[in-house]
Parts: C-alpha cells; structure tokens; sequence
C-alpha cells in the first residue's frame, strides 16, 4: 500500500489494520473517537484534563504492557489494535473489580439507570464480579443539601475533583488517603454540607456513578407538597413535549418531575432564591416580574449601631440616572423572554419553559413569578431537564418560542445592529442556529479560522487570550451579549478563545449573513469596526503590559488584574480614616472601602473594588445587573435582585449587601401588602458622580491617590532596580 | 527539611507539615486552615497531601507509637510473634498511651526484627526490651538511643581508597571540569555497558545522554536513594561508607548532561545517612567541589537532600518527583518520560545510588578494570543484602555474575541453625521466590531473566525449610496493597482483591471447584495488573504468588484444599489470631 507523504503537522497510524491520519498531538482515545471507534471509558470526559486512571481506555500499541489511549499521544506509524482479545479481557476484568466494590444498583442506576460503570459492566459481561466483596464500608455522606454523597459508589475516577477545581476552580475536592482506602474528601476531610462546597453541582453532574447524585432525585424531595402530582411514565407519553423520550427513563426519573397546580396568585418561584428546577407551564398564564425595586442605594446619614442597616433607602433612578443609557436596555432574565427596563414585567403561557439557568447552572433564580390564573406546570430537576432538551421536538418547539420572544430584543441589543431593517431582523430569526455547549467545551479557539458571529443565549462565556505567561481573560460574556465580530472583519482568524463556562447556549449567526447584512448596512459595518479597533487596540495595550512588566509577582496577589488601586502611601498617611469617612459620606453612610489590606514596600492596597481585569463577580449574575461601563469601572446596575452571588465570587470580599425595608404583596392574603427585607449589592464605584474619588479627595496628607497598577508598579519596580 | 533552592521552588509544604507536627505532635485542623490561608493553598490540596503518607498524623497519636516491620526478611524473624506478644504485655494499656501497629520495611533487614517507637527505630528487639522502651515513652522519658559509631568498611569500589583525604577523592571531577571531555564519559560509560542498578536496569550511557540533547537550559539531577522493596538495603551501606562516591556521581552527571542542580531524594528512615551525606555535601561546597563554580571553571552544580515523606511509592521515579513538588506521590503517565519531562517538567537525570558511584569508578579506573570485576561474563561490582534465614545477614560487595551458591553459602553463612535452603528471593518481592533446585544462578541481568526472576536491587531474601510460601506470598501481596497509592483501578482494587483471595486460601479447606475457579479469577487478575497499571508497582503485584505457585504447587495445593501446612507454621490458633488482625485494612 502506498500512502503520499504524511502533510507537515499530521500523523499516520494504524488503528485497527486501517490507516488514519490525524492532527499530531492528539490522542490515541480522540484518534480512535474521530475514525469511529469508540473505546470505553469511565475516568475521561473531552471537558476536562485526561488523566488516565481507570486505565478502561488501555489499548494495544505494541509494547510490553496496554496504554492507557486518553493519555496517551499518537506517534508516526504506530500500531494500534484496540479491541484484541488481551485488551478485552483485561478491560472486563477491570470492570468486574470495580462492580465487585459497587452498591449495584446504584443510586445513579436506580435514579436514572445510567451509571456509566454498571452499563459498561453489563455489556462486558461483567455484572456479576467474582472477586470478594468490599467487607468495610466506606461511608454514605448526607450532609449537603444538595447532593448525596455515597463513597462506596466511588471509582476515584477523579472526574468530580477536576470538575471542582478546572471546570468552577472551586476547589473544594480532592483524594485523601492511599491505597485501598483512598476516597474523595471535601477541605480538610469535612462533611460535603460543613466544607466551603457552595453546591454548584459540577461534581455531581460529573459523577459517572452514583456517588455524587442529585439529593431531590434520591429522596424525590420535589415530589413533596401540597399541590405535587406525581404520574406514571405513560401519561407522561402521551403529552407531545415527551414524545420521543425513552419510557423507562421517565419510569426511573418519577421523583425528579411532577405536575402542579398553581392557583391565582401563587408565587411559583421567588428570585433570588437558589434552586435546582425548571419550570414548563402547560395551563394558564403567569406573571414575571422582578420585586425588587429598581432604584440606588442610599442609607439615611446619623443612625447608627444595629438599626442603621435597616435604614437603608432607596432613590427612584429617574433621580440619579447613569450614563450610557440611551437606548432601551432589556433584563435578560431565566425565561424565554426578557423584561423590559421601563416596566419589568411579562407574562408566561402554556409552552414557556423557565427556569432553565437555575436547574442546568444552579444560579440563583433571577425573577418572581406569580400565576395569574390558575397555572398547571411540570417541575422538573436538572437530569430530566437535560433530557427533554435533548428531545427534538421539544428542542425544535423552544426555539420556536426563543425566535419569537426574545430573539428580536438579542439582535436589537448589539448597539451596531440599531439600524437594521425589520425584514433582516425577520431573515435573521428564521436563518440563525441555536447551538449548546457544555461546560468547559471550547466554542472557538484563538488562531482558527472565523466563520461566524454569536449571540449568548444561555449561560456565560468565557473570553480569553493566550499569552506566553498563560491565559488572561478579557470578558465573560453572558445573556444578550455578543462575540466573533473582531475575527470576521479582520484577517478572517479568531484572535481570542471562546469557551463555555457552564451550560451554554447561543445563537449562531453565519459568516454568509453576517457578510450580507454588512454589505447591506453600511452604518452597521461602521459601528463594528468601531468597536473591533476598539477592543484590538485594548487587546494590544495588554499584550504589551504582559510583556513589559513582571508580573508573576503581583498576579499572584491578584494586584495586577486590577484596573484601579487605591493605595495609601504609608509614610504619609496619619491612620485619621478620613478616607473611610468621606466613602461613608459619599454613599450615604456605608462605607464601601476598609483602611486594611496588602501592603507593598510603603504602600496599602486598600480593600476597595480593584475593578478587575478579571472580573469573576460578573460570572452568574442571574440578571446581568453587574457589568463593566465603558470607562471599565464595575458598576452594579439598578435591577439587582440582591441574591449575593457577585458578593460571593469577589475574592477579595469588596462587594457588600444592604438590606432594607420593601412592601411586597403577601401570599397569604391576596391583594394586600406585607413589609420584607431585601438586599441589594453594593461595591466601589469610583465615585463617578464626583470629579475624584470622595477618598482620595479628603485625604488630608496626600496619602491616598487611585492608580492603574501598570504604571504604578512599573515605576515602583524601577526604582527598586535603581536603587 | 528541604534546602534553599527547594525552599524557593515553592515545595516546602512537606516543611511545613513537618514544623507544625512537630509542634503539637499531629495536624490541627486549626493550623491547616491557617497554612492554607498563609500560602493560598486550598485546603483539600494540604489534606489529600498530608493524609497520603502515613509519616502525618492527622490525629493526636498515642504517647508511644509502636510500629512492628511486617515485612519479609521481620517477617521470616518473628516480627508476627513480637506484635503479638507486645500486644500481649499491652492489652491494659489505654489507647491514648500505646497504639501498636505494622509498618511497612524499615530497610533493616540484616538486624531483623526492627521496630519503630516514635519514629525511632530499635533493631534486632527482643518484646521485652521493646517493653521497655515503650514505657519510657510513656512517661515522657527520653528513650533514644545512640547511632553506634560505625567506622568506614574498606570497599573494593572505591577508587581512592579508605584512607584518602579530599584532596585526593574526586579525582574524576577534578580532571573532567578541566578536559570538558563529556563526550568521552559517555562513550566510557556504553563500553562498560553500565545499567540502572535501582531494578529496571536502563542503560545509564543513553539516559543521560537523552538529557544532554535536550534543548531546556534547565536541568536536573536526581538520585533515588529511597530504596523501601523490603530486603534493599544496599543504598544504606554505601551511603554509609561511599557518600564521596555518590555526590562525585551526581556531579559528573551534572556537568555532562547540563543540570546545574542535583536533588538526594533520601528515605526518611535513613537519619544516620542523612547526616553522613549532609556532612559530606558541606565539605565539598567548602573545597568548591560543588557551587556556582566547581573549582574556579564556569561549570557549577548545587546539591541538597531532599527528605521522602515516606512510602514505597516514591521509588517509582514518577512519583519520587511528585513527591519533591510537593504532591501526593502518585505515578505519572508515561510518556514522557523524566528524560524529556522529569522534576517540573524539566529534563531530570535519575538514577538509583550504586548507578551513580559506579560512574567514578569506571571513569577512575577504566572501563577494562570494570569489565574485569565482573565473574562469568558479567561486570563490575555489586552490593547485595542479604538477609531472611541466614547465618550472617548483612551487605556484601561481590563481583557481578557472583552465584548464589557463593552469596547465599559462603559470604552470608549459609543457612542459619543447620536448617536447610528451600527459597530464596533474588530481590524481595518484586522478584518472586526460586526454589533451592536453583541456587547456582547467577547475580546477573540476563541469568535471572531467564530464570524468571530480576536482579532487581539484589535484595537476597531467604527462607529455610520451616517457611511456608503461601504465607510469604500472601506477605508480599499485602506489602503491595498497602503501599498501592491507589491511582490506578487495577492496582488499588486488583492489590486487595488478591490480598481477600490469599487470605482465603491459606485458611484451608477450599472446595475444589472454588479452588479451580480461583486460580483461573488469579491469572486473569494478574494479566490485567501487569497489562493495565501505570507503574512497576501495580504490573509487579502477582509476581509473589505466581512464582510461588510455579516452584512450590504441590505445597500451595495441600495448603488450600487440605489445610496442611508442610511447615507446620499455618492453622495454629496463636497464627490465626495474628492473621486476624492483620487482615484488616486501614479504614
């Protein structure tokens, strides 16, 4: 057999007795994945760092003892046999050691009957271990709210740990132990509910057995309450959204779906509130709206002690309305439509799926919703979720509705896309694609040819440059947000890469209607250039930090990400706080800034929002109300819901929550009012109602100044050198 | 505690554990959290470290820890009756007072049984004297008791003799910074056709010529000196006695291959070699042997210890470079290989102890004087331990192709109390058990090879004719499930599913079907460990008992089916009682 010359950058294998050429550095598993043959696995999944050691994928390249094929490199010309009878063999007795320790069934197989262990098993012939059974338990974990904890379902494939630490970097999981008494272990050994575990569900998601599982499904918790009718898989059938999904998995799922009854003016939902399901209405009509006030915060000056947090007011917006509000903002909330700013309500009818963000992403929910007639809706968890999403007809009949609700107010958001025509719009509805992504996939890599443009839908995403110190990120882009345009309308290569940082969603615009829409709408092709120069001469300016300063030392503190330090010279600062009063004064009584922190050779970085380049309190705002103005300082805009995630995700604790006094309506008597608390975020906002910023302007000894940690640091850093 | 350059490295988490148990005796979880806030370091990573290597204490241990080798050469020296009768003596005691407990070879097979109380470790203990020390311990008495001072044993393999001062040791290094005739070493080495003496047996000339090609400014040089296979104590002696020979090997491989740092990755039961090698390293830095600039030339290469946190593991070089960064010592896959990707990803020569001071004396010496070392063939020097059922147990320095008639006979005086030789182990476990039919093999590569063994780290273990093989091969698989470091499926399931079956088989009385079927389950187990683990450690497991059931199937037969024990050591109640106990896993 003659072959042409293997094109720089491939390799040729043999896989099998056939001849395959693939990228070079791929791996054995992905070469065999990409010609068809599919090779079992239990610890590798394409989201995450292969890391080869349920050693299932073993195949056969010739030498003494089996690879591993996840991590294992195709090299040129080698062979490789991946289903001998020495592979198969030692593949099913690896099975039939792992089953012999596994509770089968297990709570995943019980629940939703796909433990990838027990299925792999099953079809080995391996279901039946002969080995001896595991004699000491190791141990059921009950302890988190959300997940249920089963260590003797564990295979220590190390996919819930990478989940925990390179998909959310939360990193709460790891091994302990050695040996056969190895387990998986939350911080020091804790209890999953006492550990630093904020229950993302990332492990459990991740889980190919049944130790980590969703605890609502195990327990059927949500099949509770008084207005919860459960039902047999058959009727379920019956009604079109399920058409197509396999009636044994909704025998297995009956706990994790059921159908209520809402009656005029239940709250089906509160925002704010965490939660694990979505909501699909089948009767009725129901109301969205955000209760939270749409206002600033401001507290009345003079109280003092416990009752001043209570004090907290709110301002009307019309009385301190921020710029770059020309146009009409939409609230992207979990639903198929978004609120609009001036009158955030909406309603929901028979067909409207919300909730969806909340059940696939666990953020918290971003809006009430009230039935407005009698309401009847399926609650559903994230596993059948994730299943009817799957469902074509189901899939097709949501998009449907997206194009319809939501789609126009999207494309309309894009700033440039002002000017487009009605009937483009409509051409734009019909033509787009709607495409997921899981958590941790990439949607476009830097370097590779650009050949469309996306809308986010669903989710949020992730945008970052490759440096040679590593990645920096840029932004992290979620509902109504857009990206693509720089690599269409520069060389046609993406200059960033896109990766989905959970469940993602986005509408896809092509290449070719993004041409035609440019050709037809010059004003449009202005504005994105505008922007695209923008942003690459942005891009360019931090290359050039990168490249200029040292930054390893400061990144490490986290310094360098910042925008804006407020930084107290030491040497002149007299500890009067005037700084801290003056904060106080300037929003009315809270102060937003602390007079402690890090401290570099005579300098304290202050904790006060440092504006980060790197803004991680932006991931999961479930109503986008946090956001970056285009002079980059972080605001928190007026529509927050007060649910503490941003509060939660800044690293460096800079972002605060004001309770304060709101009537909202009671649910237990209809039509009257009852008084509540709510909450609402509040960080540093460089006082861009002033000329200065009120700290550094009161400081009386000139010790505090506001600084971009570029120059700052490079000055510093130079002088050091010359002394 | 890890030197400077390591200190820098960022790898000090072992220091730190090390300060703060040291302190308060074990881990707090209070001064877990405060190390995980003062070196942002998330708290799982601190306790997925700590809570791998049993050398932490996770909570407050008992006033006198007491730790009984279980381990082949203790093992066939009564270290089960010794843990017995300490638990005997203490069975009033509160469990805050005593915790009796095995451990795994402590590398004193040639003083068997040794015993570990507090870390301290008493060889050759009679229970009463244990006892003894024990109850010191308790009451907060000091009990340590003096290094015996050991004066240098003359070794045919020093070039430079005994008697020599600095001045004349290191001659090889002295000449080679001069001529820079690198090249040459590397030719010198392949025509003396020097191996990796660690087991595995590489070829050190190709090795380390792998590491000069690579491009990366950035090098190391690391040596194994964690021998931990139980009967491996060779490492020990020459320390001891050769430490200029081992950091003259490091520093030639440095200055050959480009590494301008060395790393002594040392057993943390080596205290007494610790100090030997420190002492020796302060002197070379002092004659400017080792620094920034050896002798005035530009070459420069720095060496410091670095103390293993303990286990088996870490002599798999994978997981020994794991270990120095500061992680659970898990193996890596491979490839790459430390070669292209070692310590840090960089390119890291490592090499076990006797490879390394094989390399002066060669160098010194020529490559015919070493081939001519060697008998039958084979070449160069070899030290071996010997130890088990032997007269003299201790370190012997024999030419390579040595049988084991003469090693085993002659030079450790044959077989102790007039008994007769009926197994005898070429390198612990690792090497599985030959038959006394044949002794006459030879200390050699390729003999043992082909006899279906390894010269491994010539760790002779021997067992006379009152030994029971199924209990030494149920002994060595329970070495390797409780050193598995649980990575991998095959070794961490497959290790102690091997261990339930051995159990099971030396209790007797196994219907004959089952039997049948349990061999056919043991030799499908053993394909996939050998085929499917990451490391020599998981692929190793089913050597023990495969050649045990090769040599000695009648006795194994008569065992399982009947109950008989043809030493007549199993089915007392006294051993059912100690088998009891010790079958027992860590929860």
């Amino acid at each position: 057999m003659t072959t042409a010359a293997t094109p720089p950058g491939f390799v040729d294998i043999t896989l099998d007795g056939q001849l395959v050429r693939v990228p070079a550095g791929t791996s054995v598993f992905d070469a065999a994945r990409m010609n068809g043959v599919n090779i079992p696995t239990l610890c590798h999944l394409q989201s995450q760092t292969p890391v080869g050691v349920c050693r299932l994928c073993v195949v056969d390249t010739g030498a003494r003892v089996l690879s591993a094929s996840c991590v294992r490199p195709v090299e040129p010309g080698m062979k490789v046999v991946t289903d001998s009878e020495k592979v198969l063999s030692a593949r099913k007795t690896l099975l039939e050691l792992m089953m012999s320790d596994h509770p089968s069934p297990c709570a995943r197989q019980q629940n939703s009957g796909d433990c990838e262990l027990e299925t792999l098993a099953k079809a080995a012939g391996a279901s039946q271990p002969r080995f001896a059974k595991r004699t000491i338990a190791r141990g059921k974990d009950d302890s988190s709210l959300a997940i249920a904890v089963d260590h003797d379902a564990c295979i220590l494939c190390d996919r819930c740990i990478r989940g925990c630490d390179e998909v959310k970097n939360n990193f709460v999981l790891g091994r302990m132990g050695k040996g056969y008494s190895a387990g998986i272990a939350f911080d020091l050994n804790s209890p999953m509910g006492d550990s630093t575990c904020i229950s993302c569900g990332e492990c459990m998601v991740s889980c190919p057995t049944g130790a980590l599982t969703n605890k609502s499904v195990v327990g059927t918790a949500i099949a509770a309450g008084p207005d919860a009718q459960g039902f047999e898989a058959e009727d379920l059938l019956q009604i079109s959204v399920f058409k197509g999904v396999s009636g044994t998995f909704l025998e297995l799922n009956r706990g994790a779906i059921v159908k209520r009854r809402f009656r005029k003016g239940d709250i089906i939902c509160r925002e704010g509130e965490f939660g694990s399901t979505a909501f699909y209405i089948l009767e009725g009509k129901a109301k969205v709206s955000i209760s939270t006030p749409i206002a600033h915060v401001k507290t009345q000056g003079g109280a003092k002690g416990l009752f001043k947090r209570l004090t907290s007011t709110l301002v009307p917006r019309e009385e301190d309305k921020r710029e770059e509000e020309t146009r009409d903002r939409t609230i992207p909330i979990d639903a198929s439509v978004d609120l609009s700013y001036g009158n955030p309500v909406a309603e929901l009818g028979p067909g409207d799926l919300f909730g969806e963000m909340t059940c696939m992403n666990f953020y918290p929910r971003s809006a009430t919703v009230i039935a407005e007639s009698d309401v009847v809706a399926f609650e559903m968890l994230r596993n059948v979720l994730d299943i009817m999403l799957k469902n074509k007809s189901f899939r097709a009949q949501l998009d449907q509705t997206y194009r319809r609700r939501a789609l126009e107010n999207h494309l309309r958001g894009v700033p440039m896309f002002a000017d487009l025509s009605p009937d483009f719009i409509e051409h734009l509805k019909e033509s787009v694609e709607l495409q997921r992504f899981a958590p941790g996939q990439a949607i476009a890599q830097q370097g590779e040819p650009a050949d469309s443009f996306y809308l986010v839908r669903i989710g949020f995403v992730k945008i970052s440059e490759n440096y040679p110190g590593g990645e920096m990120v840029l932004a992290y882009l979620s509902r109504g947000d857009y990206f693509g345009e720089i690599g269409l309308l520069g060389g046609g290569v993406r200059t960033a890469t896109c990766t989905a940082l959970d469940h993602v969603e986005l509408v896809r615009i092509s290449g070719d209607d993004f041409r035609q829409m440019i050709e037809r709408f010059p004003s449009v092709r202005k504005g994105l250039e505008a922007v695209a120069a923008e942003r690459h001469a942005a891009n360019q300016q931090r290359m050039q930090m990168v490249q200029n300063v040292p930054i390893e030392q400061f990144l490490s503190q986290g310094l360098m990400e910042a925008q804006s330090l407020l930084i107290l010279d030491l040497q002149n600062c007299t500890r009067c706080d005037a700084c801290v009063n003056a904060c106080a004064d300037a929003h009315d009584g809270i102060t937003r800034l602390v007079r402690d922190g890090l401290r570099f050779d005579q300098y304290l970085v202050a904790t006060s929002c440092r504006q980060c380049r790197d803004p991680l309190c932006m991931v999961g705002c479930p109503v986008g109300s946090i956001r970056r103005r285009n002079s980059l300082e972080v605001i928190i805009e007026d529509w927050c819901i007060g649910c503490g995630l941003c509060a939660q995700n800044c690293p460096y604790g800079n972002i605060n929550l004001h309770p304060f006094e709101v009537m909202i309506e009671d649910p237990a008597r209809a039509g009257r009012k009852k008084a509540a608390i709510k909450q609402k975020a509040t960080s540093c906002d460089l006082c861009t109602h002033l000329k200065e910023p009120s700290c550094v302007y009161a400081c009386p000894h000139d010790a505090a100044h506001r600084v971009d940690p570029k120059t700052f640091f490079a000055e510093m850093l130079g002088q050091g050198i010359a002394k | 505690m890890s030197g400077a350059f390591l200190a820098r490295r960022g790898a000090v988490i072992f220091d730190d554990l090390r300060a703060i148990q040291l302190r308060y005796g074990f881990l707090p979880k209070a001064e877990l959290e405060g190390l995980s806030q003062r070196t942002q370091t998330p708290l799982y990573q601190i306790h997925s470290v700590a809570s791998f290597y049993p050398h932490f204490h996770l909570v407050p241990p008992a006033k006198a820890e007491i730790r009984v080798c279980a381990d082949m050469s203790c093992h066939l020296n009564g270290a089960c009756e010794l843990r017995a009768d300490l638990e005997r003596r203490f069975a009033t005691s509160r469990p805050d007072d005593v915790q009796i407990r095995d451990v795994s070879c402590l590398g004193r097979c040639d003083h068997a049984p040794a015993v570990s109380i507090n870390d301290q470790i008493f060889t050759g203990v009679a229970a009463e004297h244990a006892e003894q020390l024990a109850c010191r311990a308790i009451r907060g008495e000091d009990f340590h008791e003096p290094h015996p001072k050991q004066a240098r044993i003359e070794c045919k393999a020093d070039p430079y003799g005994n008697g020599a001062t600095l001045d004349e040791r290191y001659g090889v290094v002295r000449k080679l910074v001069q001529s820079r005739a690198f090249d040459d070493v590397l030719s010198q080495l392949k025509a003396a056709e020097l191996r990796g003496m660690g087991g595995a047996g590489f070829p050190t000339s190709l090795k380390w010529d792998l590491v000069r090609k690579e491009s990366d400014p950035v090098k190391y040089v690391v040596c194994n000196a964690d021998e931990s296979e139980p009967g491996t104590i060779k490492d020990r002696f020459i320390m001891t006695h050769l430490p200029h020979l081992l950091v003259e090997g490091m520093i030639i491989a440095g200055v050959v291959t480009g590494a301008r740092r060395g790393i002594l990755y040392i057993r943390h039961e080596y205290h007494l070699q610790e100090e030997v090698l420190g002492e020796e390293i302060r002197r070379c830095y002092r004659a400017g042997l080792l620094g920034k600039s050896i002798l005035g030339t530009p070459l420069g290469f720095d060496l410091e210890v670095f103390v293993s946190p303990g286990g088996y593991i870490c002599g798999e070089e994978t997981a020994l470079i794991e270990a120095i960064e500061g992680h659970r010592a898990e193996p890596r896959n491979k490839p790459p290989f430390p070669v292209q990707a070692g310590l840090w990803q960089k390119p890291t020569v490592l090499n076990n102890v006797e490879t390394f001071i094989n390399v002066p004396q060669i160098l010194a010496r020529g490559v015919d004087w070493f081939a001519a070392q060697g008998a039958g063939g084979s070449r160069g020097l070899k030290f071996v331990g010997v130890s088990g059922h032997v007269a003299r147990p201790g370190i012997f320095e024999v030419p390579m192709g040595t049988s084991m008639r003469e090693v085993i006979l002659s030079r450790a005086g044959g077989i102790r109390g007039g008994r007769q030789l009926k197994a005898f182990a070429p390198s612990g476990p690792s090497s599985g058990y030959l038959p006394a039919s044949m002794i006459d093999v030879c200390l050699d590569f390729k003999a043992l090879a082909e006899a279906g063994s390894m010269l491994g780290s010539g760790a002779i273990v021997v067992c006379d004719d009152t030994t029971c093989m199924l209990d030494m091969a149920l002994n060595a698989v329970r070495f390797y499930r409780n050193e598995s470091c649980g990575k991998c499926v095959p070794c961490r399931v497959g290790s102690q599913k091997m261990t339930d079956m051995l159990v099971r088989w030396t209790q007797g009385g196994v219907p004959e079907p089952q039997y049948r079927a349990d061999l056919a389950l043991l030799e499908e187990l053993s394909q996939a460990m050998s085929l499917t683990s990451i490391c020599g450690l998981g692929q190793i497991v089913p050597a023990p008992i495969q050649s045990v059931l090769k040599h000695f199937r009648a006795e194994i037969d008569a065992h399982v089916l009947k109950g008989q024990c043809t030493s007549g050591i199993c089915f007392t109640p006294a051993s059912r009682a100690g088998e009891a106990q010790r079958v027992g896993i860590r929860p």
